[in-house]
């Protein structure tokens, strides 16, 4: 049998080497032991020796002397006298063998938790102790005084302001300024700390909310303005982290059988015309299917479980997060799901979703997968009583058969459940993710009703 | 000085040297290849001190080695498809991927380590060997290191312990005369390393390493003596490798062509091979059925190793303590 | 409850021990028949006899990788170092070798190894005779790292080293080793990675070491007198380090100082302070502080070497400053 003669690897940073000469011509004899050709490296010249007897082939497309050539790559063959040489054999190298493995060895480990984001508020210095202080109490601390050593505001400074305070019952507002306040995302307490001793009108509230939502060029104004859509959505994400008892469970979900789904989905001729449905989509579809067998998780306005299934999706936009309600999802198939998620995803970036459309959800699903997120801890949206995150879906060789220690490559997502344990406890919430892990590694099984 | 050897021992002290001689063939193809990513220190030539030694000992005796180390291991009874396996860093290798050539272990059949540094090994088999007479067992431990480490102050300190204490311990010296490049003459201006047994009160023997026979009868000479409570030996075996310091490495600029080459003709394989084939005690096809053998065990080896998995990345922090110690330090 | 010393506490833990598992020996300059340098062993040689109290040349990277393979093949060295100054000499068979067995393979050999000895500035000992150096084992991945300072701590962390799978550097402040204390008789463990809480406190956190918990004390009692309630932490054990108590502490207090009489770069201080920020930045009302030993050597003349070490003044000024930030 021909045994191949590659370049060699002489050190353990050598990617290719310069072919010196031969030194044993095609067609002649070697024994072992004796120099085949010298390979130029760094600095030195390194003698190859051959471990083999027999007669040595150079092919005619081997690399000529001279030439630079990659460690691995084919450069003849020995064979024994009489046998043919394989001259149209490719360069069979297993080089890659061994740079595959540190590759898989390189892969990306399950992410760290997403940094927090911190708010800049103007140049005074202030504690982090302080903030969170003022953050939990509510306390406006901009135009505040500090007295920590370097003029830092510091947690007292908080604590003090916050008694001096009016108490919510105290603010006095008409009933159109707290309908305008509330559509608006205006934050009365607030508005009246700085209008103190004024009974708070309309127009106030809508003043307020216009000035928050200008922005000022950055010549004039460094630091980024709160909006009312982040006033909003600061507000439901404390509730959602702080009002509930959160708890998150995580699982390693095999997708391999939902990426196969949706490529049949995607390659499917009499579909052209119609959007692919995403990941989101499907994943829409079996959650549907999982909280029809586990209502508890599927949760509206004043606790109600059970029900229909109105999913919330987040959507990222240039305003912030907004989630738009896909209704009766357990009674639409998976194309007009696509369809109607699509649709709201639009109107939500084009800033054209109405209230009714961002109503009524019963569960959340978000997905931070495109952003190369593995898991995360999703916060609830409140009044839901549980909601799923969804990681990204990536290839990795996992244990197949722990018996036989076989492993195979797989696509592997991370899903996460947050769900709240004042209403729901944590054995049938895992049992609830458990299922959905079911329908997405066997998604065939929502064929079954 | 001969030992007293039948027909079976000696195939078997043939098999030894040759399943070594074939592996690190092995090793050194693979290694141009491409599929060893660490370093690779060929045992070539010095294949009768190893096999010398381990014929003398038991299982539960244990052995302690350098960073050319993979002789040792095959010696002591570690398969070649472990050990190969290892080097080609898979899960399947004889530290589970996780030591290389310099850091094999396998402490089921007594291979208590190679190791990366110059010196460790003569510590640890003295301790290990402290062990075994505080517990009053007849297990005696076994030091493999080169003339570089005569040098280290392990060998200092080690050899004056175990001399001490009389502790069941062999420090084989393979003399091979260069320590990487660095000629031994250059390094000590007495070369002469058995004499140096004298100045710590032990018993010293210096025997031709080439010759498998000589070596396992003053092996056997000095574990019958640390088995009986009669202290350490410090045996250097003359040898020599014929292939460079390290895969890759140039073997040209401190030794010559005719040195290798005068080396080359005392193999020891040829060298047991012949001689016991002139004595009469065995014919040259008890010998080919054995070169067959080993050849098919070796390559079947090789395969194993390439089919093996990879380590998970997954399992890359675990044992840094004791399981039962709990988790990490945070 | 009886009093008896560190040292008294530590040897009656080892005489115990080695009672009952026949593996455990020590070794050690003056260790045998003397009893050794600071009377660790005193006593021992008579009951178990030269081959368990093994006297050795001056030979520290010998014995200590002697002793590595003694574990390794079913052995439990002690080894009494006396000064860590000494051990430095074996640092390649500590960090090479004895931190690296179980991992390199993969748990199928233990090493149960304790380094036990003195450490610590003090009695003009001078630059050879003073050092702590935990920061490089706490470093160093495979060890555990003790300091005990009470002779109450000192016992049950021995007695923990004693019955464990790793390797412990057990290290003894000079100026505690003879410092009495409540010890109970019968055979109790302390779990690594459990700090005590010296004294529970609400405005700041003290995080102190070894002979430092002494002094953080007395600087606590006299700024209770000035209405400062301090809150002072004894890790006990830094590697593994007790993180959670030092986080619950500080979301108590919000301000923290670790006090050390080791050196401030790289030290067990920047260690904690990094880890707080990371864990706990919300729950700061001012900047952590460290209040360290000089990063010099150390001089032999008495008011030279004091100069270097914080004293219970400068720990109380340290405290007082930390307030008012």
């Amino acid at each position: 049998m021909a045994v191949e003669i590659v370049m060699p690897r002489f050190g353990w940073t050598m990617e290719e080497g310069l072919l010196a000469e031969w030194t044993k011509k095609d067609g002649e004899a070697v024994a072992v032991g004796e120099v085949l050709f010298t390979v130029e490296s760094d600095k030195a010249l390194n003698e190859v020796e051959s471990f083999e007897t027999g007669v040595l082939r150079i092919p005619p497309g081997s690399p000529p002397p001279g030439s630079v050539v990659k460690v691995g790559a084919l450069l003849a063959y020995i064979v024994q006298p009489g046998e043919a040489a394989p001259f149209e054999a490719e360069a069979a190298v297993s080089l890659a063998v061994a740079v595959q493995g540190r590759e898989q060895a390189e892969a990306a480990h399950p992410a760290k938790p997403p940094a927090r984001s911190v708010e800049p508020v103007g140049k005074r210095a202030i504690s982090p102790r302080a903030r969170r202080v003022a953050a939990e109490l509510g306390v406006d601390f901009t135009q505040l005084g500090g007295s920590g050593h370097t003029g830092r505001i510091i947690e007292r400074d908080i604590r003090a302001a916050s008694a001096k305070r009016p108490a919510p019952a105290e603010v006095r507002a008409s009933p159109l300024a707290r309908r305008a306040a509330a559509e608006l995302g205006v934050n009365l307490e607030h508005l009246a700390a700085s209008r103190p001793g004024r009974r708070l009108e309309r127009a106030d509230v809508e003043a307020a909310a216009q000035a928050a939502t200008q922005a000022p060029s950055m010549a004039d104004r460094p630091s980024l303005p709160i909006t009312a859509a982040r006033r909003v959505i600061a507000e439901r994400m404390m509730a959602g982290a702080h009002t509930t008892a959160p708890v998150t469970l995580t699982t390693e979900v095999d997708a391999t059988e939902l990426v196969r789904l949706r490529a049949q989905l995607k390659n499917d001729p009499a579909a052209a015309a119609q959007p692919i449905p995403s990941y989101t989509d499907l994943m829409a579809k079996l959650v549907a299917h999982a909280l029809g067998e586990h209502p508890a998780l599927n949760a509206g306005l004043e606790g109600a479980a059970g029900g229909p299934v109105h999913i919330g999706l987040a959507v990222d936009t240039e305003r912030g997060l907004l989630v738009p309600v896909l209704r009766d999802v357990a009674t639409k198939g998976v194309r007009q799901i696509a369809q109607a998620a699509a649709a709201l995803i639009a109107r939500a970036r084009a800033g054209q979703l109405t209230a009714d459309e961002m109503r009524g959800s019963t569960f959340t699903l978000t997905n931070l997968g495109m952003y190369e997120i593995d898991a995360f801890t999703p916060i609830i949206n409140l009044p839901e009583c549980a909601i799923l995150g969804l990681g990204r879906i990536v290839a990795k060789q996992v244990v197949v058969d722990a018996a036989a220690e076989r492993v195979a490559i797989r696509q592997m997502m991370f899903v996460s459940l947050t769900f709240d344990h004042r209403r729901i406890d944590g054995a049938p919430a895992a049992r609830g993710l458990q299922r959905i892990k079911q329908l997405i590694e066997q998604p065939y099984l929502w064929l079954v009703t | 000085m001969t030992a007293d050897l039948g027909k079976a021992e000696l195939l078997d002290l043939y098999r030894g040297m040759l399943v070594i001689r074939r592996t690190e063939e092995q090793l050194a193809k693979s290694h141009q290849a491409g599929l060893i990513p660490g370093p690779c220190h060929t045992y070539v030539g010095q294949e009768a001190v190893a096999t010398g030694v381990c014929a003398n000992l038991r299982p539960d005796d244990v052995v302690f080695s350098t960073h050319r180390g993979h002789g040792h291991a095959l010696a002591k009874g570690v398969s070649p498809r472990e050990l190969i396996a290892e080097l080609f860093g898979r899960v399947t290798g004889v530290s589970r991927g996780r030591g290389g050539s310099m850091h094999l272990f396998s402490p089921e059949v007594g291979l208590m380590g190679t190791s990366g540094i110059v010196g460790p090994c003569i510590l640890q088999a003295a301790g290990a060997a402290y062990t075994f007479q505080l517990l009053k067992s007849d297990r005696v431990s076994v030091a493999f290191f080169g003339d570089g480490a005569v040098s280290n102050g392990a060998f200092h300190e080690g050899l004056n312990m175990a001399a001490i204490w009389q502790l069941p311990v062999l420090f084989v010296c393979e003399n091979n005369m260069y320590a990487t490049e660095v000629p031994f003459a250059y390094a000590a201006r007495n070369t002469d390393v058995a004499s140096r047994g004298a100045a710590y009160g032990m018993t010293a023997v210096s025997v031709d390493g080439n010759d498998v026979r000589a070596v396992y009868a003053a092996a056997q000479a000095a574990v019958q003596q640390a088995r009986a409570g009669g202290g350490p030996t410090l045996l250097e075996c003359r040898t020599y490798r014929t292939r460079s310091h390290a895969e890759g490495m140039r073997d040209a600029g401190y030794r010559t062509r005719e040195e290798v080459e005068a080396w080359k003709a005392r193999d020891p394989l040829p060298g047991l091979r012949e001689n016991v084939i002139a004595e009469g005690t065995a014919t040259a096809g008890d010998f080919e059925a054995i070169d067959a053998e080993v050849k098919a065990l070796v390559e079947e080896a090789a395969a194993f190793a390439q089919a093996s998995a990879w380590p998970d990345p997954a399992t890359a922090q675990r044992y840094v303590f004791s399981e039962r110690g709990g988790a990490a330090h945070a | 409850m009886r009093e008896m010393t560190f040292v008294e506490a530590t040897r009656e833990a080892l005489a115990a021990a080695m009672e009952i598992d026949p593996t455990i020996f020590v070794m050690g300059e003056g260790i045998g028949v003397r009893g050794g340098n600071f009377m660790t062993t005193l006593g021992l040689y008579e009951k178990f006899g030269p081959e368990r109290l093994r006297d050795t040349p001056i030979s520290e990277r010998g014995f200590v990788g002697l002793c590595t393979g003694a574990a390794m093949a079913g052995a439990r060295p002690v080894v009494d170092f006396m000064f860590v100054d000494f051990i430095l000499d074996a640092m390649g068979e500590l960090i090479n070798q004895m931190a690296k067995v179980q991992y390199m393979t993969s748990g199928r050999l233990k090493l149960p190894m304790i380094l036990r000895g003195a450490i610590g500035i003090g009695n003009s000992a001078a630059t050879h005779h003073s050092g702590s150096y935990y920061p490089t084992f706490v470093n160093v991945p495979g060890f555990r790292v003790v300091v005990p300072s009470t002779p109450h701590d000192a016992k049950g962390l021995f007695a923990t080293a004693l019955e464990g799978d790793d390797p412990v550097f057990f290290l003894e402040h000079k100026a505690l080793l003879y410092s009495k204390g409540p010890v109970p008789e019968e055979h109790y463990t302390i779990p690594f990675g459990q700090a005590r809480i010296a004294q529970a406190g609400r405005d700041v956190t003290v995080v102190a070491l070894s002979v430092m918990v002494k002094k953080t004390l007395e600087a606590a009692e006299a700024l209770a007198a000035e209405g400062l309630s301090v809150e002072v932490i004894d890790p006990r054990t830094l590697a593994p380090l007790d993180m959670p108590a030092i986080l619950q502490s500080v979301h108590k207090t919000g301000r923290l100082l670790i006090v050390d009489e080791w050196f401030g770069p790289c030290g067990i201080g920047a260690e904690i302070a990094a880890q707080v920020m990371d864990q706990a930045f919300d729950d700061l009302d001012a900047p952590v502080r460290r209040l360290n030993g000089a990063h010099t050597p150390t001089p032999y003349s008495p008011p030279l070497e004091a100069a270097l070490i914080p004293n219970v003044a400068a720990i109380a000024q340290a405290i007082r400053d930390l307030a008012a930030e």
